[in-house]
C-alpha cells in the first residue's frame, strides 16, 4: 500500500515536471527553426545561451541578479491566480514602485543609507499597493472584470509616467527622458567582482515568507479554496470580498518591491525602457505559469528565465541572431503551458491511448 | 466649427478599429470564450498588411495574407483553447505577445525600427461621397474616411442581423449560455465556438489594416496600443450585443478625438490626454457593472456571472 502511494507521489511529481519541460522543449525547437532559417547553427546558439548564464561563476551571479525581481513578480502573479483571480496589472504596479521609488532615492538627502534603503522599497510597495487597489476594490464591491481593468490601467500608467517623466521629474541635465539618477545611499551595492546584490536576497526573503503564506498558512488556504469555488468559500463563512481585496493588496506590494529593486539594484533612474520588453510583470506570468503558480517552482523558473535574458544578451556578440528570439521562445512557451498535456483530468496522452488502444486507461488500473 | 469637425471626424476615424474588434469579438463573448487575443490578431493583421506591401508591392495579395495570417491564429487560438481545452486566458495572452515578439523579430532582422511604404499614399484610400462632403458636419461625419471605416459601421448591423436573426446567432447563443443543452440537441459545441473565434479572427485583421495600411502606411510595433483591451471592455459593458457594444466603442473613440483636439489646448498637460479613454472605460465599465447588480441582493459573493 504504501509502495503504491509513493509510487503516485513519484507519479504525479513526474508529470508536473514534465509538463513544465515539454512545453519549453516545444517552443526551442521552433525556436531552433527560426535560428537555422536565418542560416545560424541553433545549437551553437543555445549553448552560447545557457553556457554563459549558467555555467560560469559571473554569468550565474548576474543570472541571479536578474532573476531577483522575477521572483517577486512571479510570485504577484500565483498568489492572484491561485485564487482565481486574474492580476493582469502587475506591469503596472511595478512601474509606478519603480518610479516613485526612484524619486524617493534622488531626493532623500541626509538619512542613513540603510533607512534610505528601507523607505524607498517601502515608497516602490506602498505606490504598488495603492495602483492595486483600485481594480480589487472595483472587483470585490462592484464586481467589475479586474482583468480587463487591469489590461487597460497598465497602458494609463504607462502614459502617466511616461508624462511625469518628461515634465515634472525629469533630469534636465540629461539628453533623453529620463528621472534624476537616485543617490549613491539608495543604491544597492555589488557584492564583491560580481554583479550580485543584497537585493537578491531580499528577494529571498520574501520568497521565504510567501512559500510559508501559501502553503503553511490560513491564508493560503484560503486563497485555493477560492480559486476552487468562491460559493463555497463565502459559504464557509470566508469573507471573499475582503480576501479579493488582501490578495490584491500582496500582489501589489510584491509587484511594487520588484520595481524598487529593479530600481535601487540595476537601473538608477526611470527610462522609458525601466522594464525591457516585454517587461518584467509579463515575464512573471510566464514564471508563474512555468512554475505551476507554486513557490518552489516559481523559484526555478525564475532562475531559468534570467538565465535565458541575460544569455539572450550574448547571443547577439557571438552570433548574426538578433536576441529578440527569446522573446518569440518566451511567448511559445506560454502558449505551450496553457495546455494541461499532462494533468489528470484533460490528459491528452491518455485520450490518446485510448484512442488507439480503444480501451479506458481507469478501467486498466482497477482491473490490475 | 472646424474644432467640432474635426472632433467629429477623429471619433469616427478612433472609433473604426475598435468597433471592428468588438464586433468580431462578441460572438466569442457569447460562445462564453474569452477571447483577450483581439489585441494580438489586429496586431497581426496590421503587421502582415504592411509587410507583404513591402516586399511584393501587391496590395491585393497584402490584404489577403493579412487576412489569412490572422484567421490561422485564430485557428491556432481555438486549437488550443477549444480541442485542447487550455487556459483560454493564457492562451490568448501567448497570442498577443507571440505576435509582438514575431513582428519585433522581424522587424530585427529587416534592420529597421518600422515599415514604412513611400508609395503608398494614404489620402488615396479616402472615399469622398460627393454631395454629403460639402454639407458642414454631416460632411466630417461621413464622408473622407477610408473603405474599411464604412465596412465597420455596416458590420454592426449585419453582425447584428447574424447574432439574433441567423440560426447560427441563435446555435452560438445556446453554446455560451448553457453547454450540455446544446449538446444535447446534437449542436457540434466546438464547431461553433472555432467559428465564434474566426469570425472575432476576420474583423480584427480588417481592424488592424485600418489601423497600419489605410490610416497611416506605416507599422510600428505595438501600435495597437490596448485597444483590443478597449474592445474587451466594450463588449463587457455592451453584454454581448453588437448595438450595444459598439455604442460603448464609439464612446471610446469619442475620448480619443477630444483628447487629443483638445490637448492643444491643454498646454504642458498635454500628454496626460492620453490617459483619458483608459480611464473614462474603466469608469464606464463601474458603471454599467453597478447598475446591473443593482436589484440582485443574493447573500454572498459569486467571482464568475
Amino acid at each position: 500500500m504504501e509502495t503504491m502511494n509513493r509510487k503516485q507521489k513519484w507519479a504525479s511529481f513526474g508529470r508536473s515536471l514534465l509538463s513544465s519541460l515539454v512545453p519549453v522543449i516545444a517552443a526551442f525547437i521552433i525556436g531552433g527553426i527560426i535560428i537555422s532559417l536565418l542560416g545560424e547553427n541553433p545549437f551553437t546558439t543555445y549553448w552560447i545561451l545557457i553556457s554563459k548564464s549558467l555555467f560560469t561563476v559571473k554569468g550565474f551571479a548576474y543570472t541571479l541578479h536578474k532573476a531577483a525581481p522575477l521572483i517577486l513578480t512571479g510570485l504577484a502573479i500565483a498568489v492572484t491566480f491561485k485564487a482565481n483571480i486574474f492580476n493582469m496589472g502587475v506591469e503596472g504596479q511595478l512601474l509606478i514602485g519603480g518610479f516613485f521609488a526612484g524619486i524617493a532615492g534622488a531626493s532623500l538627502t541626509g538619512t542613513s543609507p540603510v533607512v534610505t534603503k528601507v523607505i524607498c522599497m517601502a515608497v516602490g510597495m506602498g505606490c504598488g499597493v495603492l495602483f492595486a487597489l483600485i481594480p480589487a476594490v472595483l472587483k470585490a464591491y462592484f464586481r467589475v472584470n479586474e482583468m480587463v481593468v487591469t489590461l487597460m490601467l497598465n497602458y494609463a500608467m504607462i502614459k502617466i509616467l511616461e508624462f511625469l517623466a518628461t515634465g515634472v521629474f525629469r533630469d534636465n541635465g540629461s539628453g533623453y527622458v529620463t528621472t534624476p539618477t537616485i543617490q549613491a545611499g539608495a543604491m544597492f551595492r555589488r557584492l564583491g567582482g560580481s554583479k550580485l546584490t543584497p537585493f537578491f536576497f531580499i528577494s529571498l526573503i520574501v520568497f521565504l515568507i510567501m512559500y510559508f503564506v501559501m502553503n503553511r498558512s490560513v491564508l493560503g488556504y484560503e486563497i485555493r479554496a477560492i480559486g476552487l469555488n468562491p460559493v463555497f468559500a463565502e459559504a464557509a463563512s470566508m469573507k471573499v470580498r475582503n480576501k479579493i481585496i488582501e490578495i490584491m493588496v500582496i500582489s501589489g506590494a510584491l509587484s511594487g518591491l520588484a520595481g524598487a529593486g529593479q530600481m535601487m539594484s540595476d537601473q538608477f533612474k526611470y527610462t522609458l525602457t525601466f522594464s525591457g520588453t516585454p517587461g518584467l510583470g509579463w515575464d512573471g506570468m510566464l514564471v508563474s505559469l512555468l512554475g505551476k503558480h507554486d513557490p518552489v517552482g516559481i523559484l526555478i523558473a525564475a532562475i531559468f528565465y534570467s538565465a535565458l535574458k541575460t544569455g539572450s544578451d550574448k547571443i547577439n556578440f557571438y552570433t548574426n541572431v538578433p536576441k529578440e528570439i527569446i522573446a518569440v521562445i518566451q511567448s511559445l512557451i506560454i502558449l505551450f503551458l496553457a495546455v494541461q498535456f499532462f494533468d489528470e483530468k484533460t490528459n491528452l496522452f491518455d485520450s490518446l491511448k485510448k484512442k488507439i488502444t480503444g480501451r479506458d486507461e481507469t478501467t486498466v488500473k482497477e482491473e490490475l | 466649427m472646424d474644432l467640432l469637425q474635426s472632433i467629429l471626424y477623429d471619433m469616427v476615424y478612433h472609433s473604426t478599429p475598435i468597433i471592428l474588434c468588438v464586433i468580431g469579438g462578441v460572438f466569442a463573448y457569447k460562445a462564453n470564450v474569452l477571447n483577450i487575443a483581439l489585441e494580438g490578431m489586429m496586431l497581426c493583421g496590421a503587421f502582415i498588411v504592411m509587410l507583404v506591401d513591402f516586399l511584393t508591392g501587391n496590395l491585393a495579395l497584402a490584404v489577403g495574407a493579412s487576412i489569412l495570417s490572422v484567421l490561422l491564429l485564430g485557428l491556432i487560438f481555438s486549437f488550443f483553447g477549444i480541442t485542447c481545452k487550455g487556459n483560454v486566458i493564457v492562451v490568448g495572452l501567448g497570442i498577443n505577445m507571440l505576435v509582438s515578439a514575431i513582428a519585433g523579430f522581424v522587424l530585427k532582422v529587416m534592420n529597421s525600427s518600422n515599415i514604412l511604404i513611400n508609395s503608398l499614399k494614404v489620402s488615396d484610400f479616402k472615399i469622398n461621397i460627393p454631395v454629403i462632403e460639402n454639407i458642414p458636419i454631416l460632411g466630417s461625419l461621413l464622408s473622407g474616411h477610408p473603405l474599411i471605416t464604412y465596412l465597420s459601421f455596416l458590420g454592426i448591423f449585419l453582425m447584428w442581423v447574424l447574432m439574433y436573426k441567423t440560426k447560427f446567432g441563435i446555435y452560438v447563443r445556446v453554446v455560451g449560455e448553457n453547454e450540455d443543452a446544446a449538446r444535447s440537441l446534437g449542436l457540434k459545441v466546438s464547431f461553433y465556438r472555432y467559428m465564434a473565434i474566426l469570425i472575432g479572427a476576420f474583423c480584427c485583421a480588417l481592424a488592424g489594416i485600418n489601423l497600419s495600411l489605410e490610416r497611416l502606411g506605416l507599422f510600428t510595433n505595438d501600435m495597437t496600443a490596448g485597444r483590443g483591451f478597449v474592445a474587451i471592455a466594450a463588449i463587457y459593458c455592451g453584454h454581448g450585443d453588437p448595438l450595444v457594444s459598439a455604442v460603448y466603442a464609439i464612446i471610446f473613440g469619442l475620448a480619443r478625438s477630444l483628447s487629443i483636439n483638445l490637448s492643444i489646448f491643454a498646454g504642458p498637460a498635454a500628454g496626460l490626454f492620453d490617459v483619458i479613454p483608459y480611464v473614462l472605460m474603466t469608469i464606464v465599465l463601474t458603471v454599467v457593472s453597478i447598475y446591473r447588480y443593482k436589484n440582485i441582493k443574493i447573500r454572498g459573493f459569486r467571482i464568475n456571472e
